[in-house]
């Protein structure tokens, strides 16, 4: 939910009239010199490109002033803007916030992050505003850029030497909003999301091209379970937004198709769907804060029913779609978003062409006493309870374990050795020697994924640089494979659950937690421990 | 709030107040993102190809052969061969009185005999050059090359992994290079391995069969070693005819990694492979040019972690029989 409608009527609280002969061209100037004020924080002097970056996007925002100023000086017409505060910006906005606080205390590139997000938002301003100047038309001011920034940032970031890319990303998604739009209902508005426009756009290029190491995606979505009991953040915080603006059938109900799949997909295989949740965090997120923008969500309850359930059954299918391609699956919340802003008329026209009392009064308002999103409320406050009690939501997960996954992987279930593989390359990224070493095995053997003997050696060189002994045997002896029981630190690793290592936990509490994951050696250290 | 006054009449008047469309708008949006997918294609495969030349090459270096991955222009490539049979190892304290306690055979003797097969072992520590050759083939040890002076002298900086990577890697570039000498050849096919010597074998090599306390004999030398100085040497800087078997820098120079991880005395090759409690360490041997004398020794044993990079340690390899 990040945006206005262009068609709109605003209903300003300030009325700003361009009564000078530049309009309000110095107030766009002003946030260029705002731009350039940023690149000279040691955040973006540190990095050459970045700060070139900045230089780039100062230098475009000024050659389009200098062509406005040109406009205005020769066709004698300026534009200015109207105030007009949205509670849906500001309060998304203020929820987004939220979740970067909380996240970032725990992931502090969040934080060291911030003065991007800040020069974004400032260029986002700048670059709507002459957009809309450019469109001959006065620009309404609020906050609606804001949310949009914070909306792209909670997903994907590019890295230092890439950001330029981020600029255009911004620039891509308010072009979207601008230029791609419809009548709906008799009202010329905006198609996509226009972060979820730019974010859909970008993950499809960066698939395309398998450039997608040039971003932080990965680490974005994998580290806000950094935070702890980080699901019920988002749902406190989700809930805000619900009750303001009545998304709970959409957020509610995408995140019910998803347990009620995962689960499905978990009593059928015994295995679970998602590695190591029920519902992935950023995916949980984005159904709280990317897919409900009601401008370009379906505005009947039962279409809003339909909407979130096909956001999560898009997001259940890409999950295993960009798997099997070999592309990194965090795209699956971002990927499907357009595709759902397309379909909205057509979700909306089918809801109404249903011809049925029953199914159309069952979203009546009047039966809640005209408080029929609270009542939503209540009943997705209550589902959360019950999952959140049976240990679905924060806590341990059973696909946190390794030993879970190499018994599966041994027991010839679905999926089980592509996880366990997949779980233990994680791990040794984390510099867990012990899952290097494993990967080395693997690929030695050739049992459960296809030989590879220079992949092992990579792995078997990991293993051994990270003081693991048999990755050091395994690299001398080419004929067999060493195997060791974790250490104690790649315990401190292994058991992290998706959250902060265990560097400081005891060492009974330690092994107790590996027995709990099924580490047999761990159980009888346990009881030696205590 | 809206300013206009009435347009002036011209075609190109007629342009510039006309409200630019949506086709226009639409256009710069196709063309940003081709453009953004061809740029993000095409840095992808700088990057890849600048990594691939980060490492520089020298073409043309005095005794080293650049058609043959920069080894010696010797016979067998450098690599010289010591005859098999017995030799001395550890310190005996009462020849030598800079032994340290580690190197004390076991608490009954000072000394023991270790016998070992005919191998070869290369005359020179590995150069940067050859480091090189092995980095721009596979990408690996990268950080090794970064701050190298490069040329003829040696490596640094290398993890023990990374060294054996290198040895392996060389292995099949001599069975497969057409440059490679009949005999080093017929070596290789008959199962030699190209390696990391295991700590006796490079004491042997340093010490030859008759107990030398330097490689050269009982009393330190500068003239023949690199130590006690402020910087690496190219290899074979510092000429050695005393030296045994004819090896340069077997003291001083660099560190030199061996496949054997630190055990007390009495040697037990077997332990090369069996697991131990605790973190590996892997000897290294012969001193640096940072040591002085009574590190550079032929019976130091000094250990490191296997993932340790420092620029006082380099290695050099050995091909060993079956």
């Amino acid at each position: 939910m990040t945006s206005s409608t262009q068609a709109d009527k605003p209903n300003s609280n300030t009325a700003s009239g361009g009564g000078l002969a530049l309009g309000k061209l110095p107030v766009a100037l002003g946030l260029t010199a705002a731009l350039l004020l940023l690149s000279f924080v040691p955040r973006v002097q540190e990095n050459a490109t970045l700060a070139a970056s900045f230089y780039g996007t100062v230098a475009v925002l000024l050659i389009w002033q200098a062509y406005q100023l040109f406009l205005v000086n020769r066709i004698g017409s300026s534009y200015g803007f109207h105030v007009l505060l949205r509670p849906q910006h500001y309060v998304q906005a203020m929820v987004q916030s939220s979740v970067y606080l909380y996240w970032g205390f725990f992931w502090r590139p969040v934080y060291e992050h911030a003065w991007l997000i800040l020069a974004q938002i400032i260029f986002a301003y700048a670059f709507d505003m002459l957009l809309s100047w450019a469109r001959r038309r006065d620009y309404t001011l609020g906050f609606g850029p804001v949310p949009i920034i914070l909306s792209v940032n909670l997903f994907l970031w590019f890295r230092d030497d890439w950001f330029y890319m981020q600029f255009l990303m911004i620039a891509l998604g308010f072009l979207g909003k601008e230029y791609v739009r419809w009548n709906r209902e008799g009202r010329n508005v905006h198609i996509f999301n226009p972060s979820a426009f730019a974010l859909g756009l970008f993950s499809l290029v960066l698939i395309l091209t398998n450039t997608t190491h040039l971003t932080w995606g990965q680490e974005i979505a994998s580290t806000l379970t950094l935070a702890p009991n980080i699901y019920t953040f988002l749902f406190l915080a989700g809930l805000v937004v619900m009750y303001f603006f009545s998304i709970t059938l959409v957020a509610g109900m995408a995140a019910i198709t998803l347990l009620g799949f995962s689960a499905l997909y978990s009593a059928s295989t015994g295995v679970p769907y998602f590695l190591d949740s029920e519902i992935p965090a950023a995916v949980f997120l984005g159904l709280h804060l990317l897919i409900t923008d009601p401008s370009t969500s379906p505005r009947t309850p039962l279409g809003k029913v339909f909407f979130g359930v096909l956001y999560g059954l898009g997001v259940f299918g890409l999950y295993t779609l960009l798997g099997a391609l070999g592309t990194p699956t965090f795209y699956d919340k971002l990927l499907c978003v357009p595709l759902l802003n397309l379909s909205v008329i057509a979700i909306d026209k089918t809801v109404r062409s249903i011809d049925s009392e029953a199914i159309t009064n069952v979203w009546r308002n009047s039966w809640f006493g005209g408080r029929g999103n609270v009542a939503h409320m209540a009943i997705w406050i209550l589902f959360f309870g019950a999952m959140s009690l049976f240990g679905k939501m924060d806590g341990q997960h059973t696909g946190d374990s390794l030993p879970f996954w190499e018994q599966a992987c041994a027991d010839g279930l679905p999926n089980a050795c592509e996880r366990l593989v997949q779980l233990e390359r994680t791990y040794c990224n984390d510099n867990a020697a012990w899952a290097c070493n494993e990967l080395g095995a693997h690929y030695r053997e050739a049992q459960i994924v296809a030989a590879d003997e220079d992949l092992a050696l990579a792995f078997f060189a990991r293993a051994c640089e990270l003081k693991f002994q048999a990755g050091c045997v395994n690299l001398l002896e080419q004929d067999s494979i060493a195997r060791a029981e974790p250490r104690e630190l790649d315990l401190r690793l292994l058991l992290r659950e998706g959250g902060q290592n265990l560097m400081e936990a005891p060492l009974p509490e330690l092994y107790e937690r590996a027995c709990n994951h099924n580490w047999s050696f761990a159980c009888q250290r346990s009881g030696n421990q205590t | 709030m809206t300013k206009q006054s009435a347009p002036t009449p011209g075609g190109s008047e007629q342009a510039l107040n006309k409200t630019p469309g949506r086709t226009l708008g639409f256009s710069i949006m196709v063309v940003m993102i081709v453009f953004v997918a061809w740029w993000l294609q095409y840095q992808a495969s700088l990057d890849q190809s600048d990594q691939n030349s980060n490492t520089r090459l020298t073409e043309n270096l005095d005794g080293f052969r650049a058609d043959v991955f920069f080894l010696p222009d010797a016979p067998m490539l450098g690599f010289v061969e010591i005859p098999a049979g017995t030799f001395t190892m550890g310190s005996n304290p009462a020849l030598d009185r800079m032994a340290y306690q580690n190197e004390r055979w076991s608490n009954l003797e000072r000394q023991g005999e270790v016998s070992l097969p005919a191998f070869y072992i290369a005359q020179f520590e590995t150069t940067a050059a050859q480091f090189n050759a092995f980095v721009r083939d596979t990408g690996v040890g990268t950080a090794a090359t970064a701050g190298s002076p490069g040329g003829a002298y040696p490596i640094t900086n290398v993890t023990w992994p990374e060294a054996l990577a290198y040895g392996r890697w060389l292995q099949t570039q001599l069975l497969d290079s057409e440059q490679t000498p009949q005999a080093l050849r017929t070596i290789l096919e008959n199962g030699g391995r190209v390696i990391l010597p295991s700590e006796a074998e490079w004491e042997k090599a340093a010490r030859s069969t008759d107990g030398r306390v330097f490689p050269w004999g009982a009393r330190p030398q500068t003239a023949f070693a690199n130590f006690n100085s402020e910087a690496t040497l190219p290899v074979g800087s510092r000429s050695c005819v005393d030296c045994a078997y004819g090896l340069s820098d077997m003291a001083g120079n660099v560190w030199e990694l061996t496949r054997s991880p630190l055990q007390d005395y009495p040697y037990d090759p077997a332990e090369e492979t069996t697991l131990a409690d605790g973190d590996p360490l892997y000897v290294m041997r012969g001193g640096s040019y940072s040591d002085s004398a009574n590190n550079v020794r032929t019976a130091v044993r000094g250990a490191v972690d296997p993932g340790v990079r420092s620029d006082t340690i380099g290695f050099r390899l050995v091909i060993t029989p079956q």
